[in-house]
């Protein structure tokens, strides 16, 4: 593994480089596409990275150790002092709670260290998710502050604005804040109206509108906020662009509405901000005028991992409490955890929860790696997983709990509260979707544009290899992509799940390619499809995610890893049978493929506004 | 049962059947019916022209005696100045049936009454029929044997009791159990009212809804609410906003549609708003009207804004802004498009129409009118200050149109009884000559 000499290296080394790589990075133009390839993009081309996957990421023991004594103290503080039912009830975050928070560093975890930040690792930072995650409100507020606030400066700022704030905000002396959102303005840049207008002398710029749902918006001091500037083409015409400042509460002008109610994260400060005549400098302008709109998408798109880590954090501990209960619990002289149902809930509870532990640090691992990796449609699969799985476990495990879970005297129904955000925020689900289907569609696109345009040319050399290809796939040739075998990637022990997952990307690809011919430019149109084409990459991504880490915790010789090694075959074959079920679905005319009838009945009562159908007691005579 | 009667019997038999048939078939051609039978035993005049129903034919009219009272009028003339309405046609009714303990007359009477029915405003009122229905003296028209199945068993009776479910099937009123129950023990199950009343339950419950955009039975009275239901019923668009620009001057002088103050009502959807507002002022839009509209038996007249289609040259592309969606590509950067197989549309010749900005209906269908309209609509619509309006106005109302089709005429407003037994008589006379 490439990366393997970085954490080979000391600490404090590893550290520096790290620092070194942020200040090279900072100076880089920014980029959304990487140098090299990721892994998801290529299974759409049939094709599994291996090395970018096998064998599973690991840190060294000295970085090991050192996080440990970082997650000590922490789980300590949040198992011990952090009260979470106060929190939610009181909507606030005690300040003692919060002094405590700062004084362990946790404003700062990924601020690089020569900023008083610690300079943590994406798989470090991950770590850490996992243990503040057992607090929603507590996990939003760290993540609005340093996941996307003050990512921008870190990714985008220069040097002396980083001298400027990073110190101060890693401290926590100072909180920020991500302001992109408008009343009129979500995933659509083009809508924003909040106007940053250059003064007469040109030092300036006056700000002025208003964001809406800015998390820590009430306590923050600086914030990165998104703004529709007038910039000069190199055509000479001018025209609106985004623009990304960084703006201090003390520049003045600066107003927060007050506290929204909300149904979950409740302890999260979460408010309207308003600009009137805000004066920035124009030191103050995150990256290029003009090129807000990437420094947006790259702060988005750098943040969502470690929801997957997060996520799994809290579920361990759900499972914990909800076991307890099971085996205790006696209906009918038998404890609860003897029937069956129940027993089917923990299973589910347990495999999410692995498979979203290991798709998070495997994509953190590939973060770490050096030469900037684009991940982003890796850390939005993660995002989607865990989101969506947490929603459906903290479901089953209130259904495990009966009455009692919808009490508010025990802490299940509020973190079933504070869970249904993850499926809304840092981008919606639906959104993500399109995001990971459209963007691994481009790619492949762009590979196969050559081949699909002499198909429909009609070249012959071309059309016989596609229809010798068909014929030596239906006649069942064995697909093998160097998984199993001997010096294979995956231990023997999942050699079955391994060629399931060879053969779903092989399928995979297929259907891509089919897909890209039917639809063309025009799949963009065809949501429903780009769902599903999502829905079996998380699958492929999960599936390759356990069975890099079981067979990584086999080979080390882990605790037990005859219990992962269930756990990743279990997953493995479900996601299977489920992709093949999909992949049946995207064919034309299959009549598994019900999406004519979904749209036409979506449109009679879209036409309408409401339910269409009469009562059923109703009569005509 | 004597040869004779047996022959009057299979005459009058004849006569009602193909009476039957020419209001199933309404202008059937096989009619086997002279047009002026004479009056048999059971046997009914049946001079049925296509478009009169069973209703409005009086029992025997003789010739030259047209201003002969029908019998039992008078039951229905007996307080002039009492209101008409349900509690006095019950009245009657009961006067009737208390009266004339033999029921001498009831077919006589309930086609009388039958008529009457629009005058009292009980046509649809189902009580009523079924309380017509009961005058029929029970079991005795009931077919005894097979014979009397196979004929047409007292036809003139059986053909009262049709025209009965007749003037319901027109007014749209469902028959009840106590119908069936009642058409059980007067004509039987085999007859030809009962047969009437099966086909009316089949077929009434499956067309009953079968109009999408069903307008309510009851009209509203004011012009300006009719108006409004009006704009509703033709906007399709659910988020158009209705809006009285101007309200009758007074409503009590002269019914609200007073010719210097008349209503002006409009509808404008959000998208009809930025249509227009990117309209280029250069264009001319146009008002055009009045056009008619027909709810139930109610026309009204609009008028529409609207604008040329633009010629293909100058339309715009609309293209997708390079940087718009945060969060996922809205377009693939790819060669080509939907491959043939994949493409569901339809070649359909079109002719595309330019579009429509807004509709409005009005009081009064003059320039001046409709200048006010355009005032108002300036309001939310300042774009429309720049552009040019040209006036489309057809010198006709539509009124013309409509008559002249005769197929939506609009039922008259109920004349005196008289007059309108006298009219129904010369139309008769008329198509029967």
């Amino acid at each position: 593994m490439s990366g393997c000499g970085l954490f080979l290296r000391s600490a404090a080394a590893a550290r520096l480089c790290r620092a070194l790589v942020a200040f090279t990075a900072s100076r880089r133009p920014l980029r959304t596409s990487s140098p090299s390839q990721a892994f998801a993009k290529e299974l759409f081309l049939g094709k599994i990275e291996k090395k970018e996957v096998f064998p599973f990421p690991e840190v060294s023991q000295e970085e090991l150790n050192e996080i440990n004594q970082f997650v000590g103290p922490v789980e300590k503080f949040f198992t011990e002092e952090v009260d979470s039912q106060k929190i939610d009830r009181e909507g606030k975050i005690p300040n003692e709670t919060l002094e405590k928070l700062k004084s362990l560093g946790l404003f700062g975890m990924q601020v690089p260290e020569e900023y008083g930040g610690l300079g943590l690792s994406n798989t470090m930072y991950a770590r850490l998710g996992e243990i503040i995650s057992l607090d929603g409100s507590i996990a939003v507020m760290l993540a609005a502050h340093q996941a996307i606030g003050l990512k921008g400066i870190i990714l985008a700022g220069s040097e002396e604005q980083k001298a400027r704030y990073l110190p101060t905000l890693a401290s926590g002396e100072r909180m920020a804040a991500f302001c992109l959102t408008e009343p009129a303005s979500g995933s659509d840049a083009a809508s924003i109206r909040t106007r940053a207008t250059l003064s007469e002398d040109k030092k300036h710029y006056l700000l002025n509108g208003s964001k809406v749902w800015i998390t820590n918006g009430g306590l923050a001091s600086v914030f990165t906020v998104f703004a529709k500037t007038e910039v000069v083409d190199s055509n000479g015409s001018v025209k609106d662009k985004v623009t990304a400042f960084i703006v201090e509460r003390d520049f003045g002008g600066v107003t927060s509405g007050k506290p929204e109610d909300k149904l979950g994260i409740r302890g999260s400060n979460t408010c309207e901000v308003h600009f009137e005549n805000t004066r920035v400098p124009v030191g103050n302008v995150l990256g290029e005028v003009g090129g807000g709109f990437k420094v947006a998408m790259r702060i988005l798109n750098s943040g969502r991992f470690s929801m997957g880590s997060a996520v799994a954090g809290m579920l361990k501990k759900l499972i914990e409490m909800t076991a307890e209960y099971a085996c205790t619990r006696k209906q009918f002289n038998r404890n609860l955890s003897e029937f069956g149902l129940i027993q089917e809930k923990f299973a589910l509870m347990a495999q999410k929860a692995y498979v979203m532990e290991s798709m998070a640090y495997l994509t953190a691992g590939m973060l770490d790696q050096p030469g900037f990796p684009d991940c982003s449609i890796e850390a939005a699969m993660v995002k989607v997983f865990s989101s969506e799985a947490a929603w459906q476990c903290v479901s089953e495990a209130l259904q495990i709990l009966g009455g009692s879970g919808y009490m508010r005297d025990y802490p299940y129904e509020r973190i079933l509260r504070d869970s249904r955000i993850l499926l809304i925020f840092e981008g919606t689900n639906e959104i993500l979707r399109m995001y990971i289907a459209l963007t691994g569609l481009q790619h492949a696109g762009r590979i196969l544009t050559a081949r699909v345009k002499e198909l429909k040319q009609g070249n012959v050399t071309t059309i016989m290899e596609t229809v010798g290809q068909r014929l030596r796939d239906s006649l069942g040739r064995t697909v093998d992509l160097g998984l199993t075998g001997k010096l294979g990637a995956v231990h023997p022990s999942m050699a079955d799940s391994a060629t399931k997952l060879e053969q779903s990307v092989h399928v995979f690809r297929r259907a891509v390619e089919s897909l890209l011919l039917r639809f063309g430019k025009t799949i963009v149109e065809e949501q429903l499809v780009l769902k599903r084409v999502a829905n079996i990459l998380i699958n492929l991504y999960g599936m390759t995610a356990v069975l890099s880490r079981a067979s990584r915790s086999i080979r080390v010789g882990l605790q037990n890893h005859d219990h992962e090694v269930l756990l990743a075959n279990l997953f493995c074959t479900e996601a299977y049978y489920q992709n093949l079920f999909t992949l049946s679905q995207l064919d034309k005319y299959s009549p598994e493929n019900l999406d004519e009838l979904v749209k036409k009945v979506s449109q009679q009562v879209l036409e309408k506004r409401a339910y269409v159908c009469a009562h059923p007691l109703d009569r005509t005579s | 049962m004597s040869w004779a009667q047996a022959i009057l019997l299979a005459r009058g038999l004849s006569r009602g059947w193909g009476g039957i048939c020419s209001t199933a078939l309404t202008g059937a051609p096989f009619s086997q019916v002279p047009p002026q039978a004479p009056r048999g035993l059971h046997c009914s005049t049946a001079a049925h022209n296509p478009d009169s129903s069973l209703v409005p034919r009086p029992p025997e009219p003789p010739r030259g005696l047209v201003k002969a009272l029908a019998p039992h009028e008078e039951l229905f003339r007996q307080a002039p100045d009492r209101v008409r309405d349900k509690a006095s046609f019950v009245q009657a009714v009961q006067n009737f049936t208390q009266y004339n303990v033999h029921k001498r007359g009831h077919v006589d009477f309930i086609y009388l009454a039958l008529r009457k029915m629009r005058e009292y405003g009980v046509e649809r009122d189902l009580a009523v029929y079924n309380l017509l229905l009961d005058i029929f003296p029970k079991e005795v028209f009931q077919p005894r044997n097979i014979f009397h199945s196979i004929f047409l068993h007292y036809p003139r009776q059986q053909e009262c009791g049709i025209a009965v479910l007749e003037q319901m099937e027109n007014h749209g009123v469902m028959p009840n159990k106590e119908t069936e129950f009642l058409l059980i023990q007067i004509f039987g199950r085999k007859s030809y009212p009962m047969r009437k009343f099966v086909r009316m339950k089949l077929w009434f419950t499956r067309f009953k809804n079968i109009d999408p955009f069903p307008v309510p039975r009851d009209l509203p009275q004011d012009p300006v609410d009719l108006a409004s239901l009006a704009l509703r019923h033709m906007e399709p668009d659910l988020s158009a906003r209705v809006t009285v620009y101007q309200m009758p001057l007074s409503k009590d002088s002269t019914d609200g549609t007073d010719p210097t103050e008349p209503h002006i009502i409009g509808i404008q959807s959000p998208d009809q708003q930025a249509a227009l507002a990117h309209h280029d002022p250069a264009r001319p839009i146009f008002i055009e009207g009045p056009f008619s509209l027909w709810l139930r038996d109610k026309c009204v007249y609009y008028h529409i804004l609207r604008a040329d289609l633009l010629p293909p040259e100058e339309r715009e592309v609309e293209e997708i802004p390079e940087e718009w969606n945060l969060y996922y590509p809205m377009q693939l950067d790819l060669a080509y498009g939907r491959s043939s197989w994949d493409d569901y549309e339809f070649n359909i010749d079109e002719a595309e129409e330019g579009p429509v900005f807004a509709i409005c209906m009005a009081g009064a269908h003059d320039q001046a009118t409709l200048a006010k309209w355009i005032q108002g609509l300036q309001e939310t619509n300042p774009a429309l200050a720049r552009i040019p309006v040209v006036f489309r106005l057809s010198g006709s109302s539509g009124e013309l149109l409509a008559s002249s089709s005769g197929l939506e005429e609009p039922p008259l407003t109920p004349p005196e009884g008289q007059e309108e037994e006298e009219n129904n008589q010369q139309r008769q006379q008329q198509s029967q000559s």
